[in-house]
């Protein structure tokens, strides 16, 4: 299987260059069976990828450890569940994963369009061909997964070797969300390369009007969206499992997946200007350009061993090949852009600087800042290393004392762009939009301010949480007052119509109210508070207003780990409120060593989370590490909420149907203005 | 009985008072400090959030840092103590002097090029735009035509 893994990967490589180098010359020759040949070459890459992919997996079940890749990250006792998720916790294995991934997108629009959009598709299939043609390159020549372990015979010669076992999977990974945030993530990553083909396709083939923006966009959002939940996912793993009580640390690995995200969210707002007004057709093709190499930088970062990481990837000397391929792709970037740049000639014209365009214009410039800021301290190392010969870290202090103006910056135009009209606001319309949203911001800050939440930041962002929160309420409420007149339906199923008859303007809304609830859960981060200490049994620690007391400790033996358990009870008012489980994990087989399995009471008030944080070397008694985080659970909330939106985005429009009905007819002598406001037929709310 | 006997155990019991109070603030100090610091075990933690399991370097860097409390060194002393120690890659932010203060400065900078690249551009395209269309006069025809494409305009100017 380990040869026929090989050598479909090996085929695979051999399509993507032939689907590269024929595409080229089909676009040069425009012949139409050139054009179909290598289309079917990209098609069968993706069919090879998957079969290599499935070929990786089967040796992974099948125990077979004669393969490197095997014995290093997977055991005869790891759980069929977490075998899967070998396939992308070691360096190999997670290229080939991209390369799956990337397959499953590639495969996905080269069958959707295959009957459309016939000038930009050659360009389309050429771009996909080339970044896969990279990632095979990687797959096939400098990681293969499909390394066969030998030993040197008494003769000299090399024979194969196999292994009576593996040694088993990190730790850390064995974790149910580890089997669907890198997934997820990756989804993110290698779903940027889909604009970014269809940019540099329309570009290059100087595509007429704005439809490739439209293709661009669904596929944006659904990168967006696996992004998200990525981020999400990954914080919530590194919240309960990493036990520091925390769920960001501005770690390079994490700041990577941030990038681009940020960049493909301005995308996302600007593009609307280019839809609209025809506007910042230069800025969006170069956000895209930008997304799409920020992915393939954070891959690097986390890949090379520049940047140091827990989440890295061990060493490996891949980082040149990333630096040549970003280097090569910003080089075709450009000289598409310097040689076409006449076709994204925009009509930039502006009615008023209080208008929806100017902010969209200070929301890119926030995201950018935000990116470049993220971006520049996680090199800031490596810059500092280059010119003064020490390496300076930058932590989280640093992040979080840039990132939280930025971030509030951020949301405060949430909740101002929806305010303001498209060309021009008047001063009458903004006092009439703006009073309520902001007096119920006011009003959260004050409350906030009284309930004892006594941090400068964390009041603001409450009071903004709150204006953006009724800013989304007026938008739904004034839209849905509407059907609800005509049709005679109730508010709610009105603002449900109201929202499948729009699913992009609402979908956003909804992603912005997931937002304000990932917003409020941050703002309870300035108030975590925490005790440790040795801990004896049935001795007790107060914790706010929880007492917990160590009650009694166990072992307990699952298939592939030993778990040393404690059991703590959580009392409030004297009253018992729950039994807590924190664990260490010893791991059969793995060189890594224990894994920690947090406790975790969670309400919508604050999470009692409780870390068995091992043996005191001097009382060697347990050591009981526990913290009271406020409003974490908004957190993840608000990210069902932003998935939630995006997918109502991704949604078809209900049509209003129109139903004949008898009129009076208006006058013959009646202006055609009177009488396209008067059409013969009446419009009934409904739809298809 | 003489006034020294009487105000002993009067000061015992203030120590006593005291006591716990003087060892919270010392170990609130600690966490204050400490939070400046990375642990250097490669983690890339703040050194009082680091707990790997079996960490030994985030332990003891922490009791030299509590001795340092104890003993009480200023807030520069230690750092300069640490930095001695484990080179610049200690700290968790960069110092705001030297060649570190760019790490400070570049956001600041960025935010500023940009907000005057946006004015500057919201500017020059206000300039570009045309003067408003003159109101038609009441009674004046306009085509079904026109008024279709008025009509899609208008959808896609409130669509988002």
């Amino acid at each position: 299987m380990d040869v026929f893994g090989s050598f479909t990967l090996l085929l695979a490589f051999v399509c993507a260059v032939y689907a590269l180098v024929g595409g080229i010359a089909a676009i040069m020759t425009r012949h139409p069976l050139l054009v179909k040949s290598t289309r079917q070459a990209g098609m069968a890459t993706c069919v090879l990828i998957f079969i290599a992919t499935f070929s990786l997996e089967y040796l992974l079940f099948s125990d077979n450890f004669s393969q490197a890749y095997v014995v290093s990250h997977s055991n005869r006792d790891l759980s069929a569940f977490y075998k899967v998720a070998a396939l992308w916790s070691g360096q190999e294995g997670s290229l080939l994963f991209w390369s799956f991934l990337l397959s499953i997108y590639v495969i996905s629009v080269l069958i959707a369009y295959r009957n459309k959009n016939g000038e930009l598709m050659p360009y389309v299939g050429v771009v996909l061909a080339g970044v896969q043609t990279f990632f095979l390159v990687l797959n096939n020549f400098v990681e293969s997964p499909f390394k066969t372990l030998a030993t040197v015979n008494a003769s000299g010669a090399l024979e194969p070797f196999t292994r009576m076992d593996g040694n088993g999977l990190n730790p850390l990974l064995q974790y149910p969300e580890m089997v669907i945030h890198p997934p997820n993530l990756y989804s993110g990553y290698t779903g940027f390369t889909i604009p970014f083909a269809f940019a540099l396709a329309a570009l290059l083939a100087r595509y007429p009007g704005e439809k490739w923006i439209h293709l661009t966009r669904k596929w944006t959002m659904i990168a967006w969206c696996f992004q998200s939940v990525g981020i999400l996912l990954g914080a919530h793993w590194a919240y309960a499992v990493l036990g520091w009580g925390g769920y960001w640390g501005w770690d390079p690995v994490e700041n990577a997946s941030l990038l681009p995200w940020l960049t493909g969210t301005a995308f996302l707002h600007s593009v609307m200007m280019q839809e609209k007004r025809g506007m910042m057709k230069v800025w969006n093709v170069w956000l895209v350009f930008c997304t799409f190499l920020l992915c393939i930088l954070g891959t690097f970062l986390t890949r090379s061993g520049i940047v140091s990481s827990v989440h890295a990837f061990a060493n490996s000397h891949i980082g040149p090949w990333f630096v040549g391929f970003l280097a090569l792709t910003l080089i075709v970037c450009f000289v598409a852009y310097v040689k076409n740049r006449d076709y994204l000639k925009s009509e930039n014209q502006l009615d008023s600087m209080i208008s929806r365009e100017s902010s969209f214009l200070f929301n890119n410039l926030l995201f950018l800042v935000a990116c470049i800021a993220v971006l520049s301290g996680t090199l800031f190392p490596v810059f500092s290393e280059w010119f003064t010969s020490n390496r300076i870290s930058v932590g989280a202090p640093f992040f979080n004392k840039i990132m939280i103006p930025v971030g509030l910056a951020i949301l405060f135009l949430t909740g101002v762009g929806p305010l303001l009209a498209w060309r021009k606001t008047s001063g009458d319309s903004m006092k009439r939009n703006f009073g309520w949203p902001l007096s119920v911001g006011l009003l959260c800050g004050v409350a906030a301010y009284f309930l004892g939440y006594r941090d400068t930041f964390s009041i603001i962002c409450l009071a903004l949480c709150g204006f953006v929160f009724w800013t989304i309420v007026m938008e739904f409420y004034r839209g849905a007052r509407v059907i609800s007149a005509r049709a005679g339906m109730n508010i709610l199923v009105s603002a449900h119509e109201l929202a499948m008859r729009n699913t992009r303007r609402y979908g956003g809304y909804v992603v912005h109210f997931g937002m304000v609830l990932v917003f409020i859960g941050l703002a309870g981060s300035a108030f975590n508070t925490d005790v440790q200490r040795p801990m004896n049994l049935g001795e007790s620690m107060k914790l706010g207003p929880y007492t917990l007391v160590l009650q009694s400790a166990d072992t307990k033996a699952e298939q592939n780990y030993t778990a040393q358990r404690m059991i703590v009870e959580v009392l409030k008012d004297n009253k018992q409120l729950m039994m807590m489980y924190p664990e260490k994990r010893q791991f059969q087989g793995t060189d890594e060593g224990n894994g920690t399995m947090v406790a975790i009471y969670s309400t919508l008030r604050e999470d009692v989370y409780v870390v068995f944080a091992g043996m005191d070397a001097d009382t060697k008694l347990p050591v009981i590490h526990a913290f009271l985080n406020p409003l974490v659970k908004w957190i993840w909330l608000g990210g069902v909420w932003v998935v939630m939106g995006t997918l109502l985005a991704l949604m078809p429009n209900r049509r209003a149907a129109l139903a004949v009905g008898l009129v009076p007819q208006p006058a013959a002598s009646a202006s055609p203005i009177a009488q396209a406001l008067n059409p013969s037929v009446t419009l009934r709310e409904g739809h298809d | 009985m003489t006034n020294r006997r009487r105000i002993a155990p009067l000061l015992l019991i203030v120590a006593f008072a005291v006591l716990p109070l003087f060892a919270q603030q010392q170990a609130d100090r600690v966490k204050e400090v400490g939070g400046k610091f990375l642990c250097m075990c490669g983690c890339g933690q703040i050194l009082t959030q680091c707990n790997h399991v079996g960490c030994t370097v985030s332990t003891s860097m922490l009791k030299e840092l509590g001795a340092m409390v104890n003993r009480g060194d200023s807030e520069d002393k230690i750092t300069q103590a640490f930095v001695q120690e484990f080179g610049t890659t200690v700290y968790a932010e960069p110092p705001k002097s030297g060649f570190s203060l760019v790490a400070w400065l570049m956001p600041v900078f960025y935010f500023l090029i940009g907000a005057v690249i946006v004015v500057f551009f919201i500017n020059k395209w206000r300039k570009q735009a045309p003067a408003p269309a003159a109101v038609a006069p009441a009674g004046v025809h306009i085509s079904p035509e026109a008024y279709e494409r008025a009509r899609s305009q208008a959808d896609r100017d409130t669509e988002d």
